[in-house]
């Protein structure tokens, strides 16, 4: 979280994570294409020559005025393919709060552990863990129909048993129901974790 | 911003005092190097301050890749074997140039100039306020106190229905 004392602005991070093509960019991009452009930035996206996300996606967003004090929302995507573990802990860097999309065909089971076995390390690598960061679980790419028990994927997946949503990130189910929880997880994290400089 | 590793745990965030105290190194900076936009902001991309001319640009885009792109500068150095990072990026353009400077571990310095200006002074100028920001943030670590609450019960209320608002969604 960043204040902003002049402007009266509050800045929460959320990270979108999870395996390659789980339909991170896809939660943005609906969220790009759904919000008035009033209230948000252009969608960056800086991609592969194959249009995966290379580095990261991101998109602000702002709120009206609540009690005097505007909230922003920066909303980043790390890079799911596994050879860019470093930008991955780059990213990661001072989020406020997670959003783990996994991808809900069975087969793509072990790349959702192996990706949420990677978020633990790299929030291990930043004196945090799971067990006590703001994190949901998106069950994402519902609509298919080899899609994967909730059942299964929550015995699977959510050992921590922390918020989940079911999701279809491209027709836009689920994603404002996920966001909203990040959000406000991340804002009741912040009230007990912050200082003020004098 | 985020410095729990050295901080117990806790974020910082700046008072208006302390605010004022880095706006005025800006301004004393722009003036004596005629950079044309310098903005100081945390290594996660959150614009702190700044001063210059902001005409079609957004800020909150140009510090969020200057973040990336710098931090992305870290990872090469350790892949080199380097012990430390490196203190600054330098990137020509055919109109504008752009300069980038750690202060500290937590936060990065952003100046932009143009053609007119020898990058010699903009490198002694930027090494010198980053020292100056480093020893003010030094300063305000000592002195934090925890926060008024600021984000109280009823602020966290009142976003949950702006959301909902917002999001298109039935307050549950």
């Amino acid at each position: 979280m960043y204040y902003d004392v002049f402007k009266q602005e509050v800045i929460f991070k959320v990270v979108y994570y999870g395996p390659g093509l789980s339909g991170k960019t896809s939660n943005l991009e609906t969220i790009y294409q759904s919000l008035d452009p009033k209230i948000r930035s252009d969608l960056i996206s800086l991609k592969t020559s194959q249009e995966r996300t290379l580095y990261f996606d991101f998109l602000e967003m702002e709120l009206g005025r609540i009690k005097g004090r505007k909230p922003r929302f920066h909303l980043y995507t790390i890079p799911g393919q596994p050879q860019y573990g470093s930008s991955r802990q780059i990213v990661l860097r001072g989020a406020d709060a997670v959003v783990f999309v996994a991808d809900s065909q069975p087969e793509r089971m072990d790349d959702n552990l192996v990706s949420l076995m990677d978020l633990e390390t790299k929030l291990i690598a930043q004196q945090k863990t799971l067990a006590f960061f703001p994190w949901v679980i998106q069950y994402n790419k519902r609509d298919l129909p080899r899609a994967e028990s909730i059942e299964v994927l929550q015995r699977k997946l959510n050992f921590l048993h922390t918020p989940f949503y079911e999701a279809v990130a491209t027709t836009g189910i689920g994603v404002f129901e996920t966001l909203k929880c990040a959000i406000q997880m991340a804002v009741q994290k912040a009230t007990t974790e912050t200082q003020v400089a004098r | 911003m985020d410095v729990r590793q050295r901080h117990n745990g806790k974020r910082v965030v700046f008072s208006e005092s302390s605010f004022k105290r880095i706006r005025s190194l800006i301004h004393d900076f722009l003036q004596r190097s005629r950079a044309s936009l310098c903005i100081f902001a945390d290594i996660n991309g959150y614009p702190i301050a700044y001063g210059g001319d902001t005409r079609g640009l957004i800020i909150s885009t140009l510090t969020a890749l200057a973040a990336g792109s710098f931090s992305a500068t870290l990872e090469m150095a350790h892949g080199l074997g380097e012990s430390q990072r490196f203190r600054f990026i330098y990137h020509e353009g055919a109109r504008h140039n752009l300069y980038l400077a750690n202060v500290g571990e937590d936060y990065l310095m952003i100046v932009l100039f143009d053609k007119s200006v020898a990058l010699g002074i903009i490198r002694l100028l930027t090494h010198q306020i980053t020292n100056q920001l480093d020893e003010l943030l030094a300063e305000l670590r000592r002195n934090s106190d925890q926060a008024a609450q600021m984000l109280d019960r009823e602020f966290r209320d009142l976003l949950g229905e702006e959301l909902d608002r917002t999001f298109g969604l039935n307050r549950s």
